[in-house]
Formats: structure tokens, sequence, C-alpha cells
């Protein structure tokens, strides 16, 4: 039976579980959390990290889309506070984007900065990461956000590449991995090259939440899809 | 012949690179690979050379404060007209460039680089990044502007680094890449569900028949590219062998005894020695099988590329003990293999009893060995080193 | 609790308050105001600007299409008038336009000319201006109108990643941008890209003011006029 690791988010285990499956996000599985943009899904990102963090499993955490400042800020909108787990060391941050608004912050032990551009540096980085998460947790989790900035920044087949090799990376340590994505920021082709790359879809469009996963096959499909709100504590889905 | 001034590399290829050669570095994803053609250029300033940076993945700035991070000045070098870039990446994203010469368009690339590199005669120029370049340029045209670039390097006496990725490309296409050079370094990790060593090993140099042997290393920040020894374990219950084991493996050996008990000497600190085995070397570190000395273990396990299990197969009381051991190599990520020692004791179960009654899983390797008698020790070796290095 | 700023729009905020959000524009995020042409997307961005200046917030307005001349007299038309706050150097402009008319400004202490089809300098002055601003109060606004200007004169990509660096770059210094764009005057991915990079989504069709999203408030949508004021909502 495939491990799980409870996503945090209200409803969504419950949703996704069924006779063969636990419910909740995969072990040694990287997940894909797609839809049009602004419906949610760096915030259920952002708390499926922060459900971890206060269950003291370690989060990998690649920040493409905003800062570190930025990262902190948005999530102390839901209540949730991430510098502590920054100074504890159980948050590991790969900042790929605040080299782009100038700021030069420093190195630290669990903060390393890299440029979006560059997408051997962040390898580097995450090979690094995930073998400091894995050493405090080998069930850790393991977060992108987003795919789409490195789109904008990069060769569509580059990007490809590094996501690949990445994922890889995160299912052979055995992390929950989750990366998010805006439908309709590439080509066709493209994004249908990078769902392929995934066992596990979710879909959020704003109003239903849809999971396309290697589990619900036999399952009727209704089963695991579900309205959802964006409230003050996050996201929380209809059960 | 120049200096890489890349500790050992200077070795294997014979005392350095001839001038005008072009090498690769080519690094599994998540290897480090930059910090190598970084070295190398500040080296080769060092030595009152010349050298270019070519680049299509940080913009200038970014590099320069990154080499102020290995404790490389290249400010100062660029001032005093030594060093300069050759800016593929400011100007995509808006940035302003910063460079000798300046890239706004893809197709420009072949022309700029190919001036920069007779504007260092007989320097140095760092090719980062060629997998980029590989994305952005027509690929009927990578092979023949590569070959441009080293023919015009070769001309002038100036050595080309190119830093490159292998992300998934096609085999053919990476085949046909590494002829073009003269020399290929490939940089692989040590995995194990994680990144756990990177190592780097000559794969081809034109000029010498190189040492093949892979090198453990690590980048420091301050200091570069540093040759890492790596830490073998050896661990495993009270008695089963783990002080003559390091002393058969290694060369020398010391250890840290005291009559504990009367009759049986123990290791109360650790044994320590030094290993060198067809070209691969490590420090050995037996540690004390009690569990009062687990707080050591832990720490050496922390620090260890590789672990021995060493157990007594005549004494399945202490499998218990050694499993817990095994579980302790395994929560850091360190390949490791059992050696079940005392195989001559009446008794002694063999490796399949054992696996059975200890519940491993067939990925851990069970050698049979009477280490007194030197036998099974060798393989014991061989198969570890199999695990580290694939 | 999130905190707004006023949107200088008549009944923007009422439209946005509920019992958990204070109404008006989130400060400290991005904005996007996009919509079919001529819909008053300018006029929105003149107000956001003007309300800022009249509550001694600092504006950096990029006009990217229309030259300062014509800046100058649509905000007069609105009644929304900036000539003090570009006298006392609260309003900075950074002016591509004039330059393709060949009618270059005269650059003073608040007004610089930049290049459309060179988005290098355009970062550049960015980067410097927004310096400025901050210095004078970290609370400050920035308008880009428009981006699509930028758009239809350089690669598509590249003016997707200088967006992403300005907007960031707003965000750090504690400003709070709004960017316009016109509907599908560039190409899809191009629009879904700036709808993935804002925190905020305002479209206006002419009738019909929508909050396609918006950052502790959700969605939201009311009908508006035109009126020599600038934009009502009803």
């Amino acid at each position: 039976m495939i491990k799980t690791t409870e996503s945090g988010i209200p409803g969504f285990d419950e949703l996704t579980s069924t006779d063969e499956f636990p419910g909740g996000i995969p072990l040694g599985r990287t997940t894909l959390i797609y839809g049009p943009p602004k419906t949610g899904k760096t915030i259920f990102a952002n708390q499926f990290t922060y459900n971890g963090l206060e269950n003291k499993i370690p989060c990998l955490y690649i920040t493409a889309d905003q800062g570190i400042k930025q990262l902190t800020n948005s999530m102390m909108e839901f209540n949730w506070f991430l510098q502590s787990y920054i100074d504890n060391g159980n948050i590991y941050i790969i900042d790929g984007i605040s080299q782009l608004a100038g700021v030069k912050l420093e190195d630290t032990n669990n903060y390393k900065t890299t440029t979006i551009g560059n997408p051997a540096d962040m390898m580097v980085k995450v090979g690094i990461g995930s073998r400091y998460v894995y050493r405090k947790c080998p069930e850790f989790r393991s977060v992108l956000d987003s795919a789409t900035t490195l789109f904008a920044f990069n060769q569509e087949q580059m990007v490809l590449r590094v996501l690949n090799a990445y994922i890889r990376r995160n299912n052979e340590a055995g992390g929950a991995g989750l990366m998010t994505y805006t439908e309709g920021s590439t080509t066709e082709k493209t994004e249908q090259q990078l769902l392929s790359l995934f066992d596990n879809l979710i879909r959020m469009d704003g109003e239903t939440i849809t999971i396309n996963s290697e589990y619900n096959q036999s399952e009727n499909l209704d089963g695991f899809t579900s309205v959802y709100n964006i409230t003050e504590k996050g996201i929380v889905v209809n059960h | 012949m120049k200096k890489t001034h890349i500790p050992k590399l200077d070795d294997f290829l014979g005392g350095g690179v001839p001038e005008g050669s072009s090498m690769l570095f080519s690094a599994v994803p998540g290897v480090e690979c930059e910090a190598f053609g970084y070295q190398i250029l500040n080296g080769f300033i060092e030595d009152d050379g010349k050298g270019f940076i070519f680049t299509n993945v940080a913009e200038p700035p970014n590099i320069t404060y990154e080499f102020s991070r290995y404790g490389w000045d290249l400010e100062t070098h660029i001032e005093e007209g030594k060093a300069f870039f050759v800016d593929g990446a400011s100007s995509f994203i808006g940035m302003p460039p910063e460079g000798k010469y300046v890239i706004n368009n893809h197709e420009d690339v072949y022309e700029m680089v190919k001036k920069a590199i007779n504007d260092v005669k007989g320097g140095v120029g760092i090719i980062n990044n060629l997998s980029t370049l590989i994305d952005y340029t027509d690929p009927t045209e990578i092979i023949p502007m590569i070959k441009g670039w080293n023919e015009e390097a070769s001309k002038t006496g100036t050595v080309l680094v190119y830093l490159f990725t292998e992300w998934d490309y096609k085999p053919d296409l990476v085949e046909s890449l590494k002829e073009c050079f003269n020399c290929v370094v490939s940089l692989n990790s040590i995995e194990e569900r994680v990144i756990i060593g990177q190592g780097f090993m000559v794969t081809s140099a034109s000029w010498t028949k190189p040492l093949t042997n892979m090198v453990l290393f690590f980048v420091m920040q301050p200091g570069g590219v540093k040759i890492y020894i790596p830490k073998i374990l050896v661990t495993g219950p009270y008695n089963a062998g783990k002080s003559s084991f390091v002393k058969s493996i290694s060369e020398k050996s010391v250890s840290v005894d005291r009559m504990a008990l009367e009759k049986f000497p123990t290791t109360i600190a650790m044994d320590i020695g030094h290993l060198d085995h067809g070209g691969f070397v490590a420090d050995i570190f037996g540690t004390p099988g009690q569990e009062r000395f687990d707080l050591m273990l832990d720490i050496l396990a922390k620090e260890a590329v590789g672990a021995f299990i060493l157990i007594d197969s005549s004494a399945p009381q202490t499998f218990a003990r050694a499993k817990e051991m095994i579980n302790k190599t395994h929560s850091e990520a360190i390949p490791n293999i059992i050696v079940a020692n005392k195989q001559d004791v009446k008794g002694a179960l063999s490796p399949e009893q054992i696996r059975e009654k200890m519940n491993l899983n067939e990925q851990i390797p069970i050698v049979p060995t009477v280490v007194t008698d030197n036998i099974g020790v060798n393989q014991a070796l061989d198969t570890l080193l199999k695990l580290l290095y694939g | 609790m999130i905190v707004c700023i006023e949107s200088g729009i008549p009944g923007f905020e009422e439209m946005t308050h509920t019992d958990s959000f204070m109404g008006g524009i989130p400060e400290n995020s991005t904005t996007l105001v996009y919509g079919p042409p001529k819909t008053g997307k300018s006029i929105f961005s003149y107000q956001f600007c003007y309300n800022g200046l009249i509550n001694e917030e600092p504006c950096l307005y990029i006009t990217t299409n229309k030259g300062l001349k014509m800046f100058i007299a649509e905000t007069n038309d609105y009644n929304l008038s900036v000539d003090e706050y570009l006298m006392n150097g609260s309003l900075h402009i950074i002016d591509t336009v004039s330059d393709i008319l060949e009618k270059k400004v005269e650059p003073t202490e608040t007004v610089v000319n930049s290049e459309i089809n060179n988005p290098t300098d355009l970062m550049v002055n960015i980067g410097s201006k927004i310096n400025l601003v901050r210095n004078q109060n970290p609370r400050f606004r920035s308008v880009l109108n428009s981006a699509t200007t930028l758009l239809a004169y350089n690669e598509s990509m590249l003016i997707v990643r200088v967006i992403k660096a300005y907007l960031m770059r707003v965000k750090e210094a504690g400003g709070t941008p709004i960017i316009t764009y016109t509907e599908d005057s560039a190409d899809k991915i191009v629009e879904t890209m700036l709808k993935s990079m804002v925190d905020n989504i305002i479209r206006m069709d002419g009738n019909e003011l929508q909050i396609e999203a918006m950052k502790g408030f959700g969605k939201s949508e009311n009908n508006y006029i035109i009126t020599e004021n600038g934009i009502k909502l009803e």
C-alpha cells in the first residue's frame, strides 16, 4: 500500500481516501497542482508546508514566484508563521527570485539563493537541500512554487528537463512532493508533456477541486471531485 | 602545460592541460560544476594569465558575488583587465548588461565568444553553461559552433572550459558532444536515496593516458573545490571482530584499546585506519559496539559515506543489536553491507540464514568472512565500493 | 487582517468591504487591471495614482502609451490635476513615449525619458526611481500603463520577465503597484503569465468592473460609469 502524509487541507484527505488508498498526499511521489491563475494553488502548497512544519515534518521549499520576504508575509495572512521554522531549521528554502528584486541576501544553513535562469545551480541546491531534510525526517515534504515562473525565464524544453530531474530526485528520496503550475502558461504541447511527468494531478479551477491520481482509476471519478473555498484559514474542501 | 588548480586533477592529467585544449566538465544534475570553472579561471589569473567567462545563466554581478563567496576577487581582476565577461544573460531579463561583450541576440553568441577567445590568447575561457546554450541553439548548429570555438582556442593557445549539466538529453547528442573535446571530466554523485557525496573522474584526455580514479570532492565557500577523503564506518555489536577488520583492510591502523575486562580487550574509543584499495582512498573508523558509545556512532555516521556492519555469525543473540545499528546508518542514508564474520566458528549461520533471521531485504549484501584469516575481506571491500560507485 | 489602501475609485471600498476585509486594494500587493480597449483602465490608474498623491503617498508612474503632455492633459480632463505633485516631487514619471514621437520631454527632478524598445534602460530607470520614491515614503504606489505597448515593441517573454522584476522590486520596497493591459493584445500564454504573476485581477469591460481575484477578498462585480470625475461604481 502506498504511503501518504496528511495534506493539512480540511476535507482533502477524506475526499481522497479509498479502500486501497489512505488519502492525503502520497510519499515518494510528486503531485502537480494546476489550474487557472488565482485559484488557490499556492495557498494549497503553503498550507501543506505549514501543516508539516507544525507536525515536525521538515520541508524543502523552492520559491520561484515570491522572494522569501513575500513568502513569509503572504503566509502570515493565514496566520501561518514561517519565521520560527526558518530559525529552527525545519524548512530549507531555495529562493530563486529575490535576486531579481535586487535584494542581496546572505545564505544560511537552510536558506540558499539561486538565479531563476540557472537551473543547474538550482538542482545543486535541491541536492543539498533534500539531503538536509531527509536526514531530519525521511518522510519530508518538498514544494516548488511555481513551475510557471521557471517557464517565464527558461526555454520550455529546459524547464521540462529540470522538473524531471527534480521529480526523480524527490521521489527517490521518498518525500511528498508538491508543485504548482498555472494552466495555459506554456504551449499546449509543453503543458501535455508537463502533466505526463506526474502520477498525481490536482486541478483547482476556483470552485471545484479534482484529483486525478494513480489511485482512483477504479473509483468513481466523482468521489475525487468536490467544491472548495478559500477561507481565512486557507483552503477548505467540502466533503 | 597549464595548471587547472583543481587538486589531484593536474596529477591525473599528467601535469595539467596543454595550451589550446578544450575541456568539458559534465555533471549529473545536482552535482556542483560551476566551482570547477571558476576555480580554473581564478587559478589562471593568479598565474598571470587572462580569462573570460561567457554566461547565459546568471548576470555578471551575481557571478562576481559568487566569486567573492569563494574568497576570489574577480572584481579586481576585471578592473586590472585580466578578466572580463561575455554577458549573455542580462539583456534577456532586462537587466543592465555588464561585460566587454554583450549578447542581445542568440545569433551573436558565436562571434562574440570567438572574439573573447582571441582576446585572452594563452589564457582561459569558461563557458557557463553549455546546456543552456544547447536549448537556445539550432540542434544542427551546436556541434559546428563548439568545434569552431575549439579550433580558435587551439590556434590562440587558449584553454576552453565548458560547463555542462547532463539533463535527460538524447544519448547520441551527449555522445557526439563529448567527442568535441580534448578532455572530458565527469562529475558524478554517490547516492543513497539522496546525494551523499560527489566525485570527479577524468573520462578522456587526448594528450595523456589519464588516471581514471574517482576522486571525491566537496565545494567550500570560501575555498573552492577540495578533495574529500571519505570516512568509512565499521560498526557492529560487541565482539564481532571490528578491530581486526579495520586492521585487515587498512595499510596501518591505530587502536585505542584498554583491558576493559580481564580476558577480552575491547575498543573504548575507536579504531582508525587508512584504506587504499585500487586507487580508492578512505579513512576507516571503527566504533565501539557497546550501547553507551552510541553517541559516537551517531557522530561518525553523519560524516560517513559507507558502512560495514560486522556481526558474529555464531552469536544470533547479538543480531537485534546489529539491526539497530543498520537502522541508524539507514536513517543517515549511508550505503552499508553486512560482514558475516567468524564463519569458521562452530554453529556459525550462513548468509542466507542470517538474512532470514534478521529479516533483511535482498538489497543489503551479506558477505561471509573469517577476518582473522583474511578470508572474504577483499570481497567485502569490493562489495561496498560497488555499492558506492555503481 | 490585510491592510488596504484606498483605490481612488468612488464606490470601490464599499464594494470590497466585508466583515473580514476592510475594503480597497491590499497594501503592498500587485494588481492587474485589464479588459478590452477604451474601457477606462488608464482612468482607473490615474485615480489610483491621484488618490495616493493627495494622501501623501508618492507615486512612480511609468507611461508607455501616452507622452507626458497627454498624460497631464488627460488627468486634467478628469479633475485629477497632478501638476502640484510633479512640482513638489512626489509624482515621478518615466515616459517611454515622447522618445518614440521624437518629442523628448525636458528631464526634470521627477520626469525621465526612457525607450520603449529598450527594456534594459527602462529597468535601470525603474530601479533608481524606486529608490528615490521609497526614500520619500515607503508607503508608495506605482503604475505601469500599459503592459500592452511594451509587449508590442519587444519580445513578449522578455517583457514578462521585466514586468516580473518590476513587480518584485516595487513590492520588495514596500510599494503597491498596478499594471494595465488590453485584453487579447498579446498571446494567450502571455496573458496567463501576467495573471499568474499578480495578486489581484480586475477586469473592466465598459459596463462592469469585475474583481476576478483579490487576496483576502475573493470575487465580486459591479457596474461602473465614466463621469467627468473619472470612474464611478454604481
